[in-house]
């Protein structure tokens, strides 16, 4: 075996993100407990979790918004703890926060300020990309980002998050007072893009996305209480009661 | 009529050059939630900058202001690396700030004073250059022209760069929402202390035109200067650089037609405007929507 061979091997086996034992809070207050995760390249993973179970915590941490207290996140094999935020998304990491967009910019300017890392010509064929997949946000370019309904807020959202070309995109609850109709062009967004090779780690406390999601993560007051596919989750009956109950 | 007209167009003068003096104050404001109580000082060092450059060397007032805008964006990202961060992780940044930014200025007025003593100094107008300008059949100071059209071109830069360059979108952005910039993942501190930067630059253009402005420069005229641009830039609003203009032309024309009419009271320009527009719009006369435009 080559030593390229040896690498390419390692890279196969080594997850796209890898956390292990993270425990973060604020100030002193602990609010996630020896957590770990990972997202396999290809993977859509979701995390299902109540309000304040955790989620845009744990989603902070792991893209640099908060310092972790113990424990370690790789990406891609690599120790990525202690960068800085910036430093990850131009590894390969992007986020779309609980607001997603800054709403006193253009639209265009979301943009540019989504691929901010990006050289200025390839921040200029991904805005093409963009603006391909998202027609709408094409002609409206040149207004503000306030001026979207909440729905078109969110799609310009998603395409703030792409705009880095990450090879993993964090979301926090996209579906956040969407209709349904808008959900389900968030999830045909994530669909279309994960068929180009993007990886997704989704946290939602709307089922719906489980339609998409290659594996599931059950967060609860700040511990990972299930890990396992759909399927799985819906044999266990106390989550299958506390996720689907209202809806079944 | 003619003293009607001639104060008018003096006070677009001056208004122009006043929006240059404050407009930095209100950047810096914009970026990072802290009024720099020193930002009159800082203009008063760029005054003496020139004063002392032209006296002592004859160096000509334009290239003072290009060594000054290298060494105050310097002092300016310096400055910003040293205190700002510290400042924004403690319990009360706002309050902090007045007082540190207060403490900042009384040491700098003081240092000032040990340096160029309390008695104003002046320039000769004509220093600046010579232009004929000729309005209405009244002609104008040259100085005052040409401190009006390095003023226009200095905020025309700040423009472009926040409107049509990556990092002044970027600057943008922290201004309207500093945690989705950072979540957007821009190095905020960066981009911050470089509008930092920047703005001490303007205070020290504007200073470097204050003593063909304004005539005696002395120590002590740091805190009017402040108080001068922080009335500015609350009739603009606070937040809104370009709403900065329309708050230095309000501010000139009220000045000047003061001076005109009722000399005596002229001095008090300032605080007038202030209560009266804190009374009528407190947001400023861009109000709310223009904020982080
Ligand atoms: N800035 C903060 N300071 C202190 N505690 C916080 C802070 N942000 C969140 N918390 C606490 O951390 C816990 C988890 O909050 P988090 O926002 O991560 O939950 P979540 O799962 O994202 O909820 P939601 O679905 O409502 O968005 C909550 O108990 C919350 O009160
Ligand atoms: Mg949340």
């Amino acid at each position: 075996m080559t030593g390229t061979d040896q690498q390419a091997q390692v890279k196969n086996t080594v997850s796209l993100l890898d956390v292990s034992g993270v425990k973060t809070g604020y100030d002193d207050l602990q609010i996630l407990w020896d957590l770990s995760i990972n997202v396999q390249r290809g993977e859509r993973v979701i995390v299902l979790g109540a309000n304040g179970a955790g989620k845009t915590t744990l989603l902070k941490t792991l893209v640099g918004l908060l310092p972790v207290w113990e424990g370690a996140i790789h990406l891609n094999g690599e120790p990525v703890q202690t960068l800085r935020i910036d430093k990850r998304i131009s590894r390969g990491i992007s986020y779309l926060s609980e607001v997603g967009v800054v709403a006193g910019l253009t639209i265009e300017e979301n943009l540019r300020i989504g691929g901010y890392h990006l050289a200025s010509g390839a921040a200029r064929s991904q805005m093409a990309v963009m603006y391909d997949s998202f027609p709408d946000l094409k002609v409206r370019r040149r207004e503000t980002a306030s001026s979207l309904s909440g729905g078109q807020r969110k799609m310009l959202a998603v395409a703030k998050a792409l705009m880095s070309r990450p090879r993993l995109v964090i979301m926090d609850e996209p579906s956040a007072g969407l209709s349904p109709l808008f959900v389900t062009e968030v999830i045909s967004m994530v669909n279309r893009f994960h068929d180009d090779g993007i990886s997704f780690l989704i946290a939602e406390q709307n089922v719906k996305f489980l339609e998409i999601a290659d594996r599931v993560y059950v967060l609860d007051a700040g511990r990972m209480i299930f890990t396992g596919t759909v399927e799985e989750l819906h044999r266990n009956d106390a989550l299958e009661r506390a996720y689907f109950g209202v809806y079944g | 009529m003619s003293t009607f007209l001639f104060a008018v167009v003096s006070g677009i003068l001056f208004g122009v050059f006043f929006s240059l003096m404050a407009i930095g104050l209100n950047f810096a404001f914009g970026v990072m939630k802290i009024v720099n109580l020193a930002h009159g000082d800082f203009v008063m060092l760029g005054a003496f900058g020139a004063y002392y450059a032209l006296s002592t060397f004859g160096i000509n007032p334009f290239a003072t202001m290009i060594m000054e805008i290298v060494v105050f964006l310097v002092v300016g990202v310096g400055l910003y690396y040293g205190i700002i961060p510290r400042l924004l992780r403690s319990d009360d940044p706002e309050m902090l700030s007045l007082i540190l930014f207060f403490g900042i200025s009384q040491v700098i007025e003081a240092l000032a004073t040990l340096a160029f003593g309390t008695n104003p100094v002046t320039l000769p107008t004509n220093a600046l250059g010579q232009l004929s300008f000729q309005l209405f059949g009244q002609a104008f100071e040259s100085s005052w022209v040409i401190s009006f059209l390095v003023s226009v071109v200095a905020i025309g830069l700040l423009y472009v760069y926040l409107y049509k360059t990556k990092m002044g979108i970027a600057t943008r952005a922290i201004m309207a929402n500093r945690d989705e910039a950072a979540a957007s993942g821009i190095d905020v501190n960066r981009i911050s202390a470089i509008a930092f930067g920047i703005a001490l630059v303007l205070a020290a253009i504007a200073g470097t035109l204050t003593p063909f402005m304004l005539g005696g420069i002395y120590p002590s005229v740091g805190v009017n200067l402040t108080i001068t641009s922080f009335s500015i830039i609350v009739i603009g609003s606070l937040g809104n650089p370009i709403g900065t203009v329309v708050g230095g032309l309000v501010y000139g024309l009220s000045l000047l037609l003061m001076q005109t009419y009722l000399s005596s009271w002229a001095n008090m320009v300032p605080y007038v405007l202030l209560i009266l527009i804190l009374l009528i719009k407190p947001s400023g006369l861009l109000g709310k929507g223009a904020r982080n435009a």
